[in-house]
């Protein structure tokens, strides 16, 4: 045996010490680089030299450096960090929404409550111009935070599509970078060794765009992995990219929708292929609560609106006309989808304002050729017999469902497989401002006012006389004269409108409870008049035009009255056009808003919270497999420089041996 | 288990940086006091908070009308407690003008007096709270309500007079509050009932020799409700009685001065000594007699230089009258007392309705101070065991130990 090979021996374990130790120091300096994976040196037996007297190791061989890394757990974090973004994602947009719907005295309650209020003033002073002004700069302000929330609602759009933009930029760098890689690693994989930093880079890579979108991974035999969407769509194949876009959306063109471009054609991808990551919150949040929020507000903003000005055209304003609008409003509309080929025009009209729904609906004529009616809040396909068959028949009649009134315009029909998006309340908030600027064009007084007669014996009293519906002046005094039916003892009324020469024939009967309408059976009566005690024979009520409507408050006091109005989210049994619930009074409904938006909140909260806890746990328990302890890498240090010292103590003394021999044979 | 150095570090960081973010968290609630700032921190709470709001805020308008109809009713209380006085001045006036020694120039000089009563009272009810409201404008009147003009022909004096052109019925706040803003001018100052409020008694001659007391209801079952006339017959010394709204012929009812004469549940006292074919008449009562022209009448009256029988009877229509107006301005401040005494029950309620709409808000979104600073406290030594733990989890490396 010859002693260079103790010599080489000792140099083959200094080498593969040596490399231990570089594989530590890697470790090391790697110690807190994200996505590295520990490395060590896979040291081997060199193979035995054999001889006469058996077999004699020859020390130790590096066979490679590899990588400490669990698949399983890596795919687990970054599923996991998927699912964390997208709530991160919707908790952010959703707090930012949120903000829209003040409490307190910053909300929009506040301000509505500020507005009705405020004709308690001109209700006791109706001449006061200054009590009309308030009432018009709390008219101002109303519309300006309805539409400074709607701007917001507008900004958080812009910056979905902001979001979106940049997000779809970084997926598709991201695959860019992915697909590079698998070229690389295909290439260096056929060397035997396998390219750990590649592979770890592709491994951050990945979770990186799990973060954005939800994805599956499927792993070829030459190293290189495929990347689909969880619809299916292909994202990466070997070294082809598809590359994700976004397309106006093809209702309304301030949004975007996200698109994958393949083979030179861009398909808009199906919600449902998003389901995890930011870009399908920011998806989720535009087409879910960003829309229902907008409809709410444009609900709530519609009926006030429609509310207030009704009230004021049934009044006088100080000149004695009737109540112009105080509010002005954007019309519902119609958005036809950009791919439509027809050129049919559908009209859109809000037939009872409490009614409306806070959503959006879609009308489409399908392949077959037959008409569907969608409402999108609740998914809710209209049919027979809530409503009359969808003909073009009954299209261009109009067909009135939840309040709005649908109405095919013209004779040209839509053509297949178009679209109508009808959004009744959508723009409401956007446009709402102050339609009059003339504090005296407040309508406080009622047209006509009642009086007891002098001569009245009876305890009649008169508690309210409402307008139903404008009256146009001048109007016609109407005198009610009281009377007994002689079989019932009850209280009759008969009416005149010629100063009493002649009264109706047949008598009403006086019901508890019960106003008063005139016309009598009328279904749109002008007032109705509701009274208190009980008339005596002969006794009489005067209705007639009010002589002073400077100074008359009836219409104020309605105005005042609108405060527990049921005014919004009346609802409406399609079939039998009955109303089920009379609706809510706008402080209940916009306290359910923000309740309602509340709640979300704190739902996507908790499951943030909870979902990051999850992803942070995946993260650490990938890492805590194939990081790097420190600990660890300082005792392998000290374990693989003892080793070295001592290979190099082998050196030495297989020097010492060759040069003892070199003595022994030099003279 | 194995743990990489770098997680820990990040374990430890987001650690730190959870509990930061709790106590910041802690600490603003601590500051604003509120334990609700946004509707997510509790929706429940959130809603109750707003509809309480929204209760605060109607409270706060109401309590405006309400001090609106306040200021108003004070100062009709005032104003009818006023006339009351100057009417009962009147009345006193009325009943010296009956003295038998006064000539026409006392006489003369009580119409005076009464003039002025009349004017001042005209400045009563045209009186406006300063603001443009007319204490008597009922349900609107953009002009003094009332006008001084000449009665309507056709009308008795004592109807007319001064005209109300405002319009009829009380003005009200809204009906929750549901309290007047202005009375009914018309009903106050022009609609008391002549006669003593059933029926009125009227001497149609001019040159009489008796005079008629406004009567009583002896036997309210009994009355008609129609007009009657009284013609004396100097022949039967009786007085032909004859239901004219149904011209019926009553019987004849002797007379005799001073004595009641009964028709129908009424009863009618004549005295002096009437002429043959001296007429009275008996007619409903209604709610015509104005203050005013009741004064036009006295004024009249006493500058007439009437003779002893026709000034008995107007003394004593004068006062009938005077009564009759005072009853009814009487009730209106009645009225207007009740109103002011429900503004007080209405201010009370308010106020407790505001407290528990302030009570409901602050239990709804309010901070509970203590459990709060308990909670911070609680926060502040989990951050501070954070702390404490990180650094010390730093310090050990092994690489301390092997520095040689």
């Amino acid at each position: 045996m010859a002693v260079s090979s103790l010599m080489s021996l000792g140099a083959q374990a200094m080498y593969a010490n040596y490399a231990a130790l570089q594989a530590t120091g890697n470790n090391i300096a790697n110690a807190n680089t994200e996505g590295y994976s520990r490395q060590q040196a896979e040291m081997e037996t060199a193979p035995a030299q054999s001889s006469g007297s058996g077999f004699f190791g020859r020390g130790v061989n590096v066979k490679t450096v590899t990588r400490l890394h669990d698949e399983f757990l890596t795919r687990e974090a970054a599923a996991t960090r998927s699912a964390a973004a997208a709530d991160d994602t919707l908790s952010k947009q959703l707090q930012q929404l949120e903000l829209v719907f003040q409490t307190g005295e910053a909300g929009l309650g506040h301000a509505v409550s500020q507005l009705l209020n405020s004709f308690a003033d001109v209700a006791s002073k109706p001449q006061d111009i200054a009590s009309r002004q308030v009432v018009l700069a709390r008219t101002d302000e109303f519309a300006s935070r309805f539409r400074v929330a709607s701007e917001q609602l507008t900004t958080l759009q812009n910056g979905v599509n902001q979001d979106l933009k940049s997000s779809v930029d970084t997926v598709n760098g991201l695959t860019k970078q992915i697909a590079s890689l698998n070229q690389q690693i295909s290439t260096l994989t056929g060397s035997g060794h396998s390219p750990n930093d590649l592979l770890d880079l592709r491994d951050s890579t990945l979770s990186r765009l799990s973060e954005m979108l939800q994805i599956n991974t499927v792993a070829a035999d030459d190293g290189s992995v495929s990347v689909f969407l969880s619809g299916g769509q292909t994202l990466v194949q070997g070294s082809t990219v598809a590359q994700l876009t976004t397309v106006p959306d093809s209702f309304d063109p301030s949004r975007f929708q996200v698109a994958i471009r393949t083979g030179g054609v861009v398909r808009e991808l199906p919600v449902n292929a998003l389901t995890g990551g930011s870009i399908s919150a920011l998806v989720a949040f535009q087409n879910g609560d960003l829309v229902d929020a907008r409809n709410q507000l444009g609900q709530l903003a519609m009926a006030i609106s429609d509310q207030l000005n009704r009230q004021q055209s049934l009044g006088l304003d100080l000149n004695g006309r009737g109540g112009g609008a105080l509010l002005s409003i954007a019309a519902p509309q119609v958005l036809p989808a950009s791919a439509n080929t027809g050129g049919a025009t559908i009209s859109l009209a809000v037939a009872s304002s409490s009614q409306v729904r806070a959503s959006d609906y879609e009308l489409a004529r399908d392949s077959a050729g037959s008409y569907s009616l969608r409402r999108l809040s609740d998914n809710h396909l209209f049919g027979p017999p809530e409503i009359a068959s969808l003909t073009p028949a009954a299209l261009a009649a109009g067909i009135q469902v939840d309040g709005i009134t649908i109405k095919l315009q013209g004779l040209v029909e839509p053509a297949i497989g178009d679209r109508f998006r009808l959004q009744p309340v959508a723009a409401a908030a956007r446009d709402i401002s102050l339609a009059m600027s003339d504090p005296r064009g407040l309508a406080a007084a009622s047209p006509v006012s009642a009086s007891t007669s002098l001569d009245n014996v009876g305890t009649l009293s008169i508690d309210r006389l409402s307008v139903l519906s404008p009256i146009s002046t001048p109007v016609t005094d109407v005198l009610l004269r009281f009377d007994r039916d002689p079989a019932t003892q009850a209280s009759t009324f008969t009416f005149s409108t010629d100063g009493g020469a002649t009264f109706s024939a047949v008598p009403q009967t006086l019901l508890p409870n019960q106003p008063i309408t005139f016309p009598v059976g009328s279904s749109s009566p002008q007032w109705s008049l509701a009274v208190q005690g009980a008339p005596a024979v002969g006794d009489t009520l005067l209705i007639r035009q009010t002589a002073t409507p400077s100074s008359n408050n009836g219409n104020a006091n309605a105005m005042l009255g609108l405060r527990d109005a049921a005014m919004i989210g009346a609802q409406l049994d399609n079939q039998t056009g009955t109303v089920t619930y009379s609706g809510s009074s706008f402080n209940d409904a916009y306290a359910g808003m923000l309740s309602d938006f509340g709640v979300r909140v704190q739902t996507v909260k908790a499951v943030a919270r909870q979902s990051s806890v999850v992803a942070e746990s995946a993260k650490s328990n990938a890492s805590n497999t194939s990081g790097v302890n420190l600990d660890e890498e300082a005792a392998r240090m000290i374990q693989f420089q003892q080793t070295y010292q001592a290979a190099a103590k082998m050196l030495q003394v297989a020097q010492a041996l060759f040069d003892s021999m070199l003595q022994a044979t030099s003279r | 288990m194995r743990v990489s150095t770098a997680d820990k570090y990040n374990i430890g960081v987001n650690a730190l940086q959870r509990r930061q973010s709790e106590l910041a968290e802690a600490q603003t609630k601590l500051t604003t006091g509120k334990r609700v700032n946004r509707a997510s921190d509790d929706p429940v709470a959130a809603a109750r908070a707003e509809r309480a709001l929204a209760g605060e805020n109607r409270v706060v308008a109401d309590e405006r009308s309400v001090e609106a109809s306040k200021s108003i009713m004070v100062q009709t209380e005032g104003a009818l407690g006023e006339a009351g006085e100057l009417l009962q001045q009147a009345r006193e006036i009325l009943v010296s003008a009956g003295n038998a020694t006064y000539g026409s120039p006392e006489r003369n000089n009580l119409a005076e007096q009464l003039k002025q009563i009349r004017d001042q009272l005209l400045k009563i009810s045209n009186r406006s709270d300063g603001a443009g409201t007319y204490l008597f404008g009922g349900q609107g009147a953009s002009e003094k309500p009332f006008v001084d003009s000449r009665p309507q022909i056709g009308t008795l004096v004592e109807q007319g007079g001064v005209r109300y052109v405002g319009a009829a019925g009380s003005s009200m706040t809204d009906v929750g509050t549901n309290l007047p803003l202005a009375l009914d001018g018309a009903a106050i100052w022009t609609s008391a009932r002549t006669g003593n409020g059933v029926f009125e008694t009227r001497s149609l001659t001019s040159t009489s020799g008796a005079w008629i007391e406004p009567g009583q209801v002896v036997d309210p079952s009994v009355v008609t409700g129609d007009a009657y006339s009284l013609v004396f017959n100097v022949a039967t010394q009786a007085f032909d009685v004859t239901d004219t709204s149904t011209a019926t012929v009553l019987a004849s009812q002797p007379y005799v001065s001073g004595e009641a004469i009964e028709v129908d549940g009424m009863s009618l006292t004549i005295n002096g000594a009437p002429n043959d074919g001296e007429t009275f008449e008996v007619v409903p009562s209604v709610a015509r007699l104005n203050v005013f022209g009741s004064l036009d009448k006295a004024i009249a009256d006493l500058q007439a230089g009437l003779g002893s029988a026709a000034l008995s009877q107007a003394v004593s229509d004068n006062l009938r009258n005077m009564d009759s107006v005072m009853g009814n301005l009487q009730a209106a401040r009645a009225r207007s007392g009740e109103a002011l005494s429900r503004i007080d029950n209405a201010t009370a309620q308010l106020a407790s309705e505001k407290l528990h709409h302030q009570t409901e808000r602050a239990s709804a979104e309010d901070l509970d101070m203590i459990a709060a600073i308990s909670e911070f406290e609680n926060k502040q030594t989990g951050y501070d065991a954070a702390l404490k733990s990180y650094s010390m989890v730093q310090r050990m490396s092994l690489f301390q130990y092997i520095s040689a």
